[in-house]
């Protein structure tokens, strides 16, 4: 699975584009060769050069990509697995957690997959969508042999696919509904008028 | 903006230097070039261009690799301070300053978070925006109950000065004829959605003394035509303002003051100047330039002019001030009162209430607005204090549940999904903005040793809460609980964040420790913003507050920046100064 694109910044012809769009947008009247110098002085932020480092083993990315599946499925839309998500969690948790987070979700899944070998004898992925559920259900409700320590375990887990889906592409833009211009703010809008919620903030 | 604009060394002796080119050091290069003063703004930051340089606009969360967040690394190594500002994230970070290379000491016991922005145009591409004029109860306060010493100003010395920089800045709200919290020259206001305006109509049938009205704010809700003609426009409720507003749709200095004073070709910016010190002049009692470090050379050089703005944020001004020692003020220039460095204060915020509000389940908005609601003064205006001096307004405002919330849910699969898709229940907050009284013990000082690497003493901070503080704070969040309960909230729950992580300066308005006042022996600044050792000297920003109010401050420092412009420039010419 892909990470999201690279923003417009890292690319000089789409940057230009972008900036002629805004401008058009404020009513700006830009010469060809002001865009192009503005296009060429503008320095990509130094976050697009950062490495690919990772958190998870393959196996362990797996488990993450059968989890993210199963608590945000494609419906009518993506779900977590088209947005990525396992491959954000792998690298985001690298660069952005603490190593006790990172602590915390690598034991989350070593008692996810330790609980399908007791209960089912097997490994979590090889399990059947029910049997998957009814240990979820247990841990998020610390039943079963589940422990309080456990559900807070799964709540960190699903934070970050709920964070990795919403801020994608696909999460925020089909859906949820985004405008990256609204053009202001109506405090009289109806919901109906977009059927569902907006992605929020950015 | 032209190149030759920006200089580095130069023998030229000005008419003005302004040290700082955040929203006090903009309006003072605007004042004092359109008054016909050469001028040369010295700024430690680097150039930031309207438009240009702000990398961070646009970009949508999944083109960020970490969607905001900032690695932890980055943020342990050069952030640790700067990471706690709500405005800080990864579109961001490049507008705030790097605390490796900005140290400063603190106690153990006292924790300060100190939020700076060192670029042309400092916090003014940082701040929040809200713009409040202060009411003579604020003026009066000190003088009221004895903290502090009385302001030498009052409204009326002010309120023309707060027309002419709203003008021009731009400053949407509603008028509403309320003496605590005088109207400002305003565009049209934000729009309250359908729970604000029925939070509005359940608080003022139950209380007339307590009125919830849409936030000011220095957002071109509708631009008028001399923004139209700074290049400025409408607010698109986008809320990417803290990335940098290619619309100019807020009030920045690149937006709104630098543009006015570069067209007077009376403009000089000199960047990457770290200024070390005041030069002063015995013979003359005069201030006749500053000692500049280069930010990235470390070279030294001096400017001269014939009169002083210090605009370089409260404690930015306050450390120049305090590293400026000569004979005739070997605790720091214009410290003869040796109130330099005392009353510090930041606002009370991290204490509020919130509730969840039944219905309105067809209701919704569209857009990031700008602002939210407030709730003006009422505990010590028209309501008595049960056992603390001073008040507090509440900031306020109804939102939707979103998937941050949402998300937080138990289940799983095209349920849990399903659930996030459609927008929750509403939820209504009041949240505090507190005045902190200017006392003595909170100050700065210079470290006797430690240094950062161009050679400048680092700022040593002592502040923290006083009981007072912790009483307000109680009392915002317990006042908060029982008006949302009376109004029929649900699940109303309570919050004084302050206790366990809000500490002084995260709020983000130190104010005080250059204070005006009347009496040269207990205050730095006379009512002018003038030095009363040193008469060609003026301080302009947060340093010069004698009490903190309850309002933010920014706005009253663009009045009071126009205002000491004007009499400075009157001065020059009478041959005073």
């Amino acid at each position: 699975m892909n990470l999201p694109a690279l923003p417009s910044g890292s690319d000089g012809v789409s940057r230009r584009a972008a900036l002629k769009q805004l401008a058009l947008a404020c009513g700006l009247a830009l010469s060809a060769s002001s865009l192009s110098a503005l296009a060429a002085s503008f320095s990509a932020p130094t976050d697009f050069s950062r490495s690919k480092k990772t958190l998870l083993t393959a196996k362990q990315l797996e488990l993450v990509r059968a989890l993210g599946d199963i608590i945000i499925p494609a419906t009518d839309t993506p779900g977590a697995v088209a947005a990525g998500v396992h491959d954000f969690i792998n690298h985001y948790t690298a660069y952005c957690a603490s190593s006790a987070e990172q602590q915390q979700l690598l034991a989350t899944l070593a008692r996810i997959e330790s609980a399908a070998h007791d209960e089912f004898k097997t490994a979590f992925t090889a399990l059947t969508n029910a049997q998957q559920l009814q240990l979820l259900n247990a841990m998020e409700q610390a039943q079963n042999g589940f422990s309080q320590a456990d559900r807070k375990g799964l709540k960190q887990l699903k934070a970050l696919v709920v964070f990795g889906y919403y801020t994608s592409e696909p999460g925020a833009t089909q859906e949820l509904a985004y405008l990256a211009i609204p053009g202001g703010y109506k405090g009289n809008f109806k919901l109906k008028e977009i059927g569902r919620a907006w992605a929020l903030n950015f | 903006m032209e190149k030759n604009i920006y200089i580095i060394k130069t023998q030229e002796v000005f008419d003005a230097i302004v040290v700082g080119s955040g929203i006090a050091g903009g309006w003072a290069a605007k004042e004092l070039t359109e008054k016909g003063l050469k001028t040369l703004l010295v700024e430690r930051g680097r150039p930031v261009e309207h438009r240009k340089d702000y990398i961070g606009e646009g970009l949508k969360a999944w083109q960020m690799p970490f969607r905001g967040s900032v690695e932890k690394a980055l943020v342990d190594e050069q952030h640790y301070v700067q990471k706690k500002c709500y405005a800080f994230n990864d579109a961001t970070k490049h507008f705030f300053g790097n605390d490796k290379d900005f140290p400063y000491s603190t106690p153990k016991d006292k924790p300060f978070d100190w939020i700076r922005g060192n670029q042309l145009g400092g916090k003014s591409l940082l701040w929040h925006r809200q713009s409040y004029r202060w009411s003579d109860h604020d003026f009066n306060s000190n003088a009221r109950d004895g903290e502090g010493v009385d302001w030498p100003i009052r409204y009326k010395d002010i309120e023309q000065w707060y027309d002419k920089v709203e003008l021009h800045a731009g400053i949407s709200g509603s008028k509403e004829n309320l003496e605590i919290l005088p109207d400002s020259q305003f565009l049209p206001p934000f729009e309250m959605n359908p729970v604000e305006k029925e939070m509005k109509a359940r608080i003022e049938k139950k209380w007339s003394t307590r009125k919830l009205i849409i936030g000011r704010t220095a957002h071109l809700s509708v631009p008028a035509s001399h923004h139209l003609a700074q290049g400025r426009l409408q607010c698109q409720a986008r809320n990417e303002c803290q990335k940098g507003c290619s619309f100019g749709a807020y009030f920045s200095t690149q937006s709104s003051t630098l543009p006015s004073a570069l067209a007077t070709n009376n403009l000089s910016i000199a960047t990457n100047s770290i200024v070390h010190s005041v030069i002063y002049d015995p013979k003359t009692n005069r201030a006749t330039g500053v000692r500049v470090i280069d930010a990235e050379t470390l070279e030294t050089r001096e400017y001269f002019a014939k009169v002083i703005f210090l605009c370089a944020s409260t404690l930015g001004t306050t450390q120049i001030m305090l590293n400026s020692v000569s004979e005739s003020f070997p605790t720091g220039i214009a410290n003869s009162s040796g109130a330099l460095g005392h009353y510090l204060m930041d606002h009370l915020y991290g204490a509020g209430a919130m509730g969840r509000v039944e219905g309105f389940e067809e209701d919704y908005y569209s857009g990031r607005r700008p602002i939210g609601l407030i709730m003006p003064r009422f505990r010590d205006y028209n309501e008595k204090n049960p056992n603390f001096k001073r008040g507090y307004f509440y900031m306020a405002g109804a939102q939707r549940a979103s998937w941050e919330q949402l998300g937080t849910g138990d289940g799983f699969g095209a349920e849990f999904k399903a659930n996030i898709r459609q927008p929750g229940p509403w939820y209504f907050n009041l949240s505090g903005s507190g005045e902190m009284l200017p006392r003595y013990e909170n100050q700065v000082s210079l470290h006797p040793t430690l240094k950062d690497k161009w050679g400048m003493p680092q700022l040593h901070i002592e502040c923290s809460f006083s009981d007072n503080d912790w009483k307000m704070m109680e009392d915002i969040a317990d006042t908060a609980a029982n008006m949302l309960e009376a109004i029929g909230l649900k699940d109303v729950k309570k919050d004084i964040r302050a206790k366990r992580d809000w500490h002084p300066g995260l709020s983000i308005h130190e104010m005080g420790t250059a204070r005006m006042g009347k009496d040269p022996k207990t205050s730095v600044l006379n009512g002018w913003n003038q030095a009363h050792d040193v008469p060609n000297l003026f301080v302009t920003d947060g340093a010069c507050m004698t009490s903190s109010a309850s309002q933010n401050p920014s706005l009253t420092y663009m009045a009071l920046t126009a205002r000491a412009a004007d009499y400075a420039v009157q001065q020059l010419k009478l041959g005073k100064i």
